[in-house]
């Protein structure tokens, strides 16, 4: 029986049913074939703009190969550094200049890789370059939130199939993110405690919707998603900034990340999926309030137009059913 | 140099490309794959009796509902978590008896026909004391969500929950009329009838524009001129100019886009407590061609990223000759 359901964090109903299991999606055809013409390709280094950092063998010179995982700005950004950050006012309506940053990650030298290819040391360094210029960007000037994400494949809106993740520089919190923080300030107001704790708690107490999970971190599939299979990934230790996490967390990380991947690639027969960090604004006041996380999200359905205008999601897949495929696989 | 702009109801803020702007012409989108007459399942319906019909225009219950209203609603907790059964309706309006695609090719009489069912299902849906909210939505081609392309139709959803982006356009147009004590839209309507950049369409009643802070390319939204918060009750008496309105809106798509996708949804006041949203809400509809593919960015942090500013679509889409 379908049944609706609210998230407790930012209190949005959505519509789930169990119409769907794992193997009645369209299926997308992510097999890397474009190689001749890959502008991440080792040795095709000048056809980026000029690397902002790497991992690279010692002695080897800046866009040359020789990279284990290489940042470069987004050729086509949609924001981009100015001097100066200016906010008019419109009638009703405001603006304010286009400033920002918006780089790339190259996440490994070899086009046929994906990120569940990689050994786990390579993925620790996807993740130690994630963390590496999410705090090198929090200090810049104007910069109030840095956004970390990935597609993968091209109906998840990846243009270039190389593997990679991109991180975008905000001169503001997103909507997204600003309801976040709203709903998990409002709760630590009334109960004292942070929501996504006690909802780490409730998960390993109904286990029914649990993942994965190691010394570090927890993976579930939220009680109210917004989409089949959407998975999350949390500090079981409560950090509001994943800038302050240390490199052995890292390492975990890494591990259940990649964890998480290779079972959404089974179950689901390598699907596109999106994943973005959550975390706090730079210079949040209220620490204790929020608890960074990561969202996974394969790509399965299209939103469709009552979706959009409703933000009532109608999700064709529960998460126990999900979270079930996902733990045994 | 791209620019950053707030939408002033939700206070969401988009990112508007400009110097690199896709041109118009890039998001051109056609559509192959049409259901013929034979296979049709609302064709087949002809003969059928709907639970309600108008000039025309028929509703049934949808086939796969999504909700129903075979147990009371009623709201449990466990723990941190709300949830109910999936009470509510969702029914399908057959447009037409005729087996046409995209409802820019029904008459204005048609449409009209179309618009009045939505209005009198609302009235007759509102009268269940459970019922928060009340939407009417398209969903037209494969990339808008449809299962197949052939015949037109909608559909109407009540639920007993406030959506959360309604929520949000009502709470932002709720806090404009405390500071200012008028309609955040008929401010918005003002402004843009006297700038015009955005100004797509206009008739005695309706005014269409690309919204300031568009989240996506070629989004419009249609409002009246005159304020009224609820649509069902507001469209009493400008029926005829709505759909004639909405028919050039469709034909300006249908022709300059090259017959895209597109969704359409009906923004009204909730059904509860009308009283409480009469002077700060006004209806509108939200039509939005799907030319774009949504990734993670947009998803994990309801930024959009506009690849063309609406000055530039608003343009494009007046200057699209209907008698072509």
């Amino acid at each position: 029986m379908p049944e609706l359901r609210r998230d407790p964090v930012v209190g949005r109903w959505i519509i789930i049913d169990h119409s769907k299991g794992p193997t009645d999606f369209p299926k997308d055809d992510n097999t890397p074939t474009r190689q001749a013409i890959c502008p991440f390709c080792p040795g095709r280094e000048v056809r980026t703009p000029p690397e902002i950092d790497a991992i690279r063998a010692y002695g080897s010179t800046p866009d040359t190969p020789g990279w284990q995982v290489r940042t470069v700005p987004n050729k086509f950004p949609v924001l981009t550094a100015q001097d100066a950050l200016e906010k008019h006012g419109n009638g009703i309506y405001d603006e304010m200049t286009g400033v920002g940053a918006h780089e790339v990650m190259i996440e490994c030298p070899d086009h046929e890789k994906t990120l569940t290819d990689l050994t786990s040391e390579e993925m620790g360094m996807v993740i130690s370059q994630y963390q590496r210029r999410y705090r090198q960007l929090s200090k810049v000037d104007h910069f109030k939130y840095v956004v970390i994400f990935k597609n993968f494949g091209s109906s998840a809106g990846a243009t270039v199939e190389h593997t990679h993740s991109q991180i975008i520089a905000l001169p503001m919190v997103p909507k997204t993110v600003t309801e976040e923080l709203k709903g998990a300030e409002h709760y630590h107001q009334i109960h004292g405690r942070c929501v996504f704790c006690d909802m780490i708690a409730q998960e390993y107490n109904d286990k029914e919707r649990l993942v994965a999970e190691n010394n570090s971190f927890l993976a579930f599939c939220p009680y109210a998603p917004r989409y089949a299979f959407e998975t999350w990934i949390i500090p079981k230790a409560h950090f509001a900034d994943f800038g302050q996490i240390d490199q052995k967390t890292q390492g975990h990380l890494s591990q259940i990340l990649q964890d998480v991947l290779q079972k959404i690639k089974k179950v689901l027969d390598n699907p596109s999926y999106n994943y973005y960090l959550h975390t706090a604004p730079v210079e949040y006041s209220n620490p204790s309030a929020y608890h960074w996380h990561m969202e996974i999200i394969p790509k399965l359905t299209r939103s469709v137009g009552f979706e959009w205008g409703t933000g009532l999601h109608i999700v064709p897949t529960f998460p126990q059913e999900a979270a079930r495929f996902l733990r045994e696989a | 140099m791209s620019q950053l702009r707030k939408d002033p109801v939700v206070n969401r803020w988009t990112i508007v490309a400009t110097e690199r702007a896709r041109r118009p012409a890039a998001f051109v989108d056609s559509q192959s794959t049409q259901t013929d007459e034979a296979q049709c399942e609302y064709c087949q319906e002809r003969s059928s009796k709907g639970i309600f019909e108008f000039e025309g225009a028929k509703v049934i219950n949808s086939a796969t509902p999504i909700l129903d209203q075979s147990q009371l609603f009623e709201r449990k907790s466990h723990g941190l978590y709300e949830s109910s059964h999936s009470y509510g309706s969702h029914e399908i309006v057959i447009e037409s008896q005729n087996h046409v695609a995209n409802m820019a090719d029904l008459s204005a009489g048609q449409i009209r026909a179309v618009i009045e069912t939505y209005a009198k299902r609302m009235q007759t849906l509102r009268q269940n004391p459970s019922i928060e909210y009340i939407v009417a939505y398209k969903n037209y081609g494969i990339a808008a969500g449809s299962r197949n392309i052939g015949h037109a139709r909608s559909q109407i959803m009540a639920v007993p929950v406030l959506p959360m982006r309604v929520d949000d356009k009502i709470k932002g147009a709720e806090k404009y009329y405390d500071s200012h004590e008028r309609c955040l839209f008929c401010d918005m309507i003002a402004q843009e009838l006297g700038n015009k950049e955005r100004l797509v369409a206009q008739n005695d009643d309706f005014v269409v524009i690309a919204p300031f802070a568009s989240r996506f390319p070629f989004e419009t939204w249609v409002l009246p001129k005159f304020h009224h918060s609820d649509f069902a009750e507001g469209i009493k008496g400008y029926e005829a100019s709505l759909s004639e309105i909405i028919k050039d809106l469709l034909c300006r798509f249908k022709i300059g886009l090259n017959d895209p996708a597109y969704n359409y949804m009906i923004q009204t006041s909730p059904v509860k407590n009308p009283s409480l949203f009469k002077e700060n809400y006004h209806w509108h509809i939200e039509i939005i061609p799907r030319l774009t593919r949504v990734a993670g960015f947009e998803r994990g942090t309801g930024f959009y990223i506009c690849p063309i500013p609406p000055e530039m679509t608003a343009a494009f889409l007046r200057e699209v000759e209907l008698n072509a």
